[in-house]
């Protein structure tokens, strides 16, 4: 089991990509810095709400929900940065059995379906949070957080996500990678 | 098109598209969105990205990043080496004591955490590479964690048995306790087949090449101390009232980098962000196959697949352990698609009434429902154990994983079935402590 | 035809026999019309219904309006301390031109009530009763609603904003002290198997959550005069079964509380009165802060008697 549907070739070294492809890919780490810090900072704010509840005794209304917010903001902004590092998890017992030329082609098809499907998702949730934005929904808490604020996380990181892809799908039809991180036999 | 076919047809559409290499999360995008295209028009393609949000909108996601950097924090520094260490020099003369060991960690940390990928992460990433080192086959390392992980569902605290007590009015305290002991018997035949396949294999040299004398046995225990610490005030914080479940995982996060970078001194930036960076990376991969099993589980709904075939079982005329039989079939096969929760939420309002009139205790269900669903974690198409595991351990095929799972899932087979002759190891501890239910 | 109905609640709750109910009734009429129940948020979440709903992609719900107070903050007076008083008050709300007004705001968003009702609740307490706003003094509460967080929060309690699905762990294990909720998810959580108080709502309560049956408004303009007809028949049949079934649930979730050895604590009006002044400085003044037509409102609410 590979972790994506291209890995990198190891004949190729990194700065050989084209500059467009390196960039993207730092812009997917910068992706990944991100999402870490948002789960270290939701570390310490939880460990605050307990403090203030458990110790201070006080009021606790805005942590969990920030907290929650943080996660769907790591979750997705991440999306990029584990496709640059091939994490997102695949099953690949049979595009390793086929022959390379078949391989190489289902690569192409995988590809191309994730990307469609990443967009679609990118476009509605656009949607989405035009219309929280435009209409100033706000969370129904004590809090009252402006909904847009935690939305553009989605279209922002499946943009991101798409970027990757596409960085990827480049880099399959300039040959750096190879489908299904299988060369020839 | 009458549920079952179109079921059918879902089921066939989802395998042919996870193996065509698709990753595991997109794959369930792609199906459900082709679904809902299909069956419910373009303007349901809206709520692709809300069911996603939705999904994720839930304070519980919390505890898998933090169970991760829980175990990565471990597993990077030498705690990890010492702990594996002090239970080798303790348990040198029980076969597969190692792998024995690990599963009860995955009872601890179940002990802890509500959710099974959590517990398997957390366990994976520690045990993992000590089972390897010490010489147990990939396919015992791997799969013995899988499965161990799965009782994070089972043993209480658990994400699904509050589900399963709001969607059918049961009491959540009750739930809580009837797990336990199911938990322990499920650990028992765990270790009982990891000690039996051990021996049998005849992996003698598993065993330490030498004994430990009480010396070498006493000296190594002060370095475990600092992890003994971390877990006590992981439970404190939990069994003191000081914090729920899910707010427990981020204080053991924190316990866990503060113990790495203080008494480990992991303080050189590129080891933090090693850790960091891990986890970061295994977090977004699970959390992202839950929000799309999420909207799989949507687009299951929507089109009612689970819930007509949940009410077809419950207008069966049958003898109650056939019902029973037939159930558990149903459970078992939804599982191999559907994340519990969503499992829960579709059958258990429709199943429940039945059960009840067919004089079945609805705790005792909910155990024989909870192990239906920790066996769909650790099988495909979507188990979300068996990703976790390869994400942590990326040398490991999946089939292998498998094939190391797959003795565990006939261990909860047989409790499955030990449950149905004494449903008293589920129905015992609640009455006992609670009172007969009402 | 067939619409889809989603809520939250459990198959035994009031407001799922109330769904059944019209569901029922529609399909006995032969019109041609059928609704199907995705009970226990088998298909959207509790707080995600609206937005489906307004939207034509889900038809009916069964929801509490003021979980959709984020998008609309005049629903948030759904769920005010003190402005019904007891159940026959909620009926008289139902009818008035402050419902009118709500159900305008509605309209804007596709949206129509087949059936209105009110539920009713009360507080149950680890420590000591809770029955005058001095009693939550230090105490950790988590209070069901916005508005009531605010009053309680006035009355110098600590609130806890833990999902509802942490509150029973939360309660079990000592986190909060005290809860406030709906007499049937008061019952439904089992709750009397871990509190020492319970104050139920009774000759007058503090906390009524208005909980109609809605419907997409395009959708049940798209049926046909019969189906329509069929509907209101069901929704105005269900609609009396709900405040009759509202009222007993108030009295029905005392005795497992009793049962259980609970202490069962009571509202007098004077306690009443004192809540509701506090909420007059607290929650009443927030939400005319928020509301651009806030004030308005809350005079045409308080007009009904
Ligand atoms: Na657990
Ligand atoms: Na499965």
């Amino acid at each position: 089991m590979a972790h994506s549907v291209v890995s990198a070739s190891p004949s190729l070294a990194r700065r050989d990509q084209p500059f467009v492809l390196r960039a993207i890919g730092q812009i997917s780490t910068l992706c990944g810095w991100f999402a870490a810090a948002l789960i270290v900072v939701s570390i310490f704010i939880t460990c605050h709400m307990i403090f203030v509840r458990f110790v201070l005794r006080q009021s606790t209304i805005w942590q969990t929900e920030v907290v929650i917010y943080m996660m769907i903001a790591t979750t997705t902004i991440g999306l990029a940065y584990v496709q640059k590092l091939r994490g997102h998890v695949n099953v690949d017992l049979v595009p390793a059995m086929l022959p390379y030329g078949v391989r190489r082609a289902l690569a192409y098809l995988v590809l191309l379906l994730t990307m469609a499907v990443v967009a679609t998702i990118a476009w509605y949730a656009a949607h989405t949070w035009y219309e929280t934005f435009d209409r100033n929904w706000k969370s129904s808490t004590v809090w009252g957080v402006r909904l847009w604020i935690p939305w553009l996380a989605v279209p922002v990181g499946f943009v991101l996500y798409l970027l990757q892809l596409a960085a990827d799908f480049f880099a399959l039809y300039l040959r750096i990678d190879e489908p299904f991180g299988k060369g020839r036999d | 098109m009458d549920p079952l076919t179109l079921g059918l047809l879902v089921a066939l559409v989802t395998v042919v598209v996870l193996f065509s290499g698709t990753s595991v999360a997109v794959g369930l995008l792609i199906v459900s969105a082709f679904f809902l295209l299909v069956f419910d028009g373009t303007r349901s393609l809206q709520m692709l990205p809300e069911v996603y949000f939705a999904d994720l909108n839930s304070f519980a996601i919390l505890s898998i990043p933090m169970f991760i950097i829980m175990g990565a924090s471990i597993a990077s520094t030498r705690a990890g080496g010492d702990l594996f260490e002090a239970i080798e020099r303790w348990m040198t003369r029980v076969p597969g004591g190692l792998v024995v060991s690990n599963l009860g960690a995955c009872a601890l940390f179940s002990a802890m955490s509500g959710s099974s990928p959590a517990t398997c992460a957390a366990i994976g990433k520690m045990g993992i590479p000590e089972m390897r080192r010490r010489g147990y086959s990939d396919e015992v390392a791997a799969g013995s964690i899988a499965a161990g992980g799965t009782l994070g569902i089972l043993i209480p605290p658990s994400v699904t048995m509050i589900v399963y007590g709001i969607a059918t009015e049961t009491s959540i305290g009750r739930l809580f306790l009837a797990g336990i002991l199911p938990g322990v018997l499920l650990v028992g035949l765990f270790m009982a087949w990891t000690i039996f396949s051990t021996w049998r294999s005849g992996a003698i040299n598993l065993l330490s090449p030498r004994t430990y004398s009480l010396r070498e046995r006493l000296e190594v225990l002060p370095r475990v101390v600092p992890f003994l610490v971390v877990i006590a005030g992981v439970l404190y914080a939990m069994y003191g009232g000081i914090a729920t479940p899910s707010e427990t995982a981020a204080v053991g996060a924190l316990l866990c980098l503060l113990m790495a970078i203080i008494i480990y001194r992991m303080w050189q930036p590129t080891a933090l962000w090693a850790v960091l960076r891990d986890s970061t990376r295994e977090s977004v991969m699970i959390l992202f196959i839950m929000a799309a099993a999420g909207v799989f589980a949507y687009m299951m709904s929507s089109l009612f697949i689970t819930q007509s075939i949940a009410e077809w079982i419950s207008q069966l005329d049958v003898n109650r352990w056939v019902l029973m039989g037939v159930i558990n079939v149903f459970l078992l096969v939804a599982g191999f698609f559907l994340p519990p929760v969503a499992v829960i939420l579709m059958t258990a309002p429709i199943l429940l009434p039945i059960l009840t009139a067919a004089q079945f205790d609805p705790y005792w269900f909910a155990v024989i429902l909870t192990i239906n669903l920790e066996i769909g974690l650790i099988t495909p198409p979507v188990g979300l154990n068996l990703y976790v595991i390869n994400s942590i351990a990326p040398e490991i095929s999946l089939k292998t994983i498998l094939k190391g799972s797959m003795p565990y899932v006939l261990c909860m087979v047989a409790a499955i079935v030990i449950l149905c002759f004494v449903p008293q190891i589920a129905t015992w501890l609640p009455d006992v402590v609670m009172g007969p239910a009402i | 035809a067939e619409l889809r109905l989603s809520h939250q609640f459990a198959p035994n709750d009031i407001r799922h026999k109330v769904a059944q109910m019209v569901a029922d009734d529609v399909e006995a009429a032969n019109v041609d019309l059928s609704i199907r129940i995705f009970p226990s948020s088998s298909l959207f979440k509790a707080t995600e219904q609206y937005q489906p709903l307004s939207r034509g992609q889900l038809d009916m719900t069964v929801l509490p309006l003021s979980y959709a107070g984020g998008q609309r903050p005049e629903y948030n007076l759904t769920l005010m301390p003190g402005l019904v008083k007891d159940h026959d008050h909620a009926a008289r709300m139902n009818e008035s031109p402050f419902m009118q007004a709500l159900e305008d705001i509605m309209a804007e968003d596709d949206v129509m009530v087949l059936v209105h009702g009110y539920l009713a609740g009360g507080f149950a307490s680890k420590e000591k009763c809770i029955t005058k706003p001095e009693d939550v003094k230090g105490m950790t509460v988590r209070a069901a609603g916005k508005a009531f967080e605010q009053m309680l929060e006035g009355a110098g309690a600590s609130i806890s904003s833990m999902p509802s699905s942490e509150a029973y762990s939360g309660m079990q294990q000592g986190i909060l002290d005290a809860m406030n909720t709906s007499s049937s998810s008061f019952v439904s959580f089992r709750l009397y198997e871990q509190v020492k108080c319970y104050t139920p709502a009774g000759d007058v309560a503090l906390w009524f959550m208005y909980q109609p049956l809605l419907i997409n408004k395009s959708t049940f303009e798209g049926l046909t005069p019969e189906q329509q007809q069929a509907l209101r028949d069901a929704s105005e049949k269900a609609q009396a079964f709900y405040l009759e079934e509202a009222k007993k649930e108030d009295a029905a979730s005392i005795e497992p509380f009793e049962k259980a050895g609970v202490e069962i604590a009571r509202m007098t009006p004077e306690n009443f009165e004192a809540w509701r002044k506090l909420a007059e400085e607290t929650s009443y003044k927030a939400f005319v802060e928020e509301v651009p037509e806030g004030q308005k409102l809350l005079d045409m609410a308080f007009e009904v008697k």
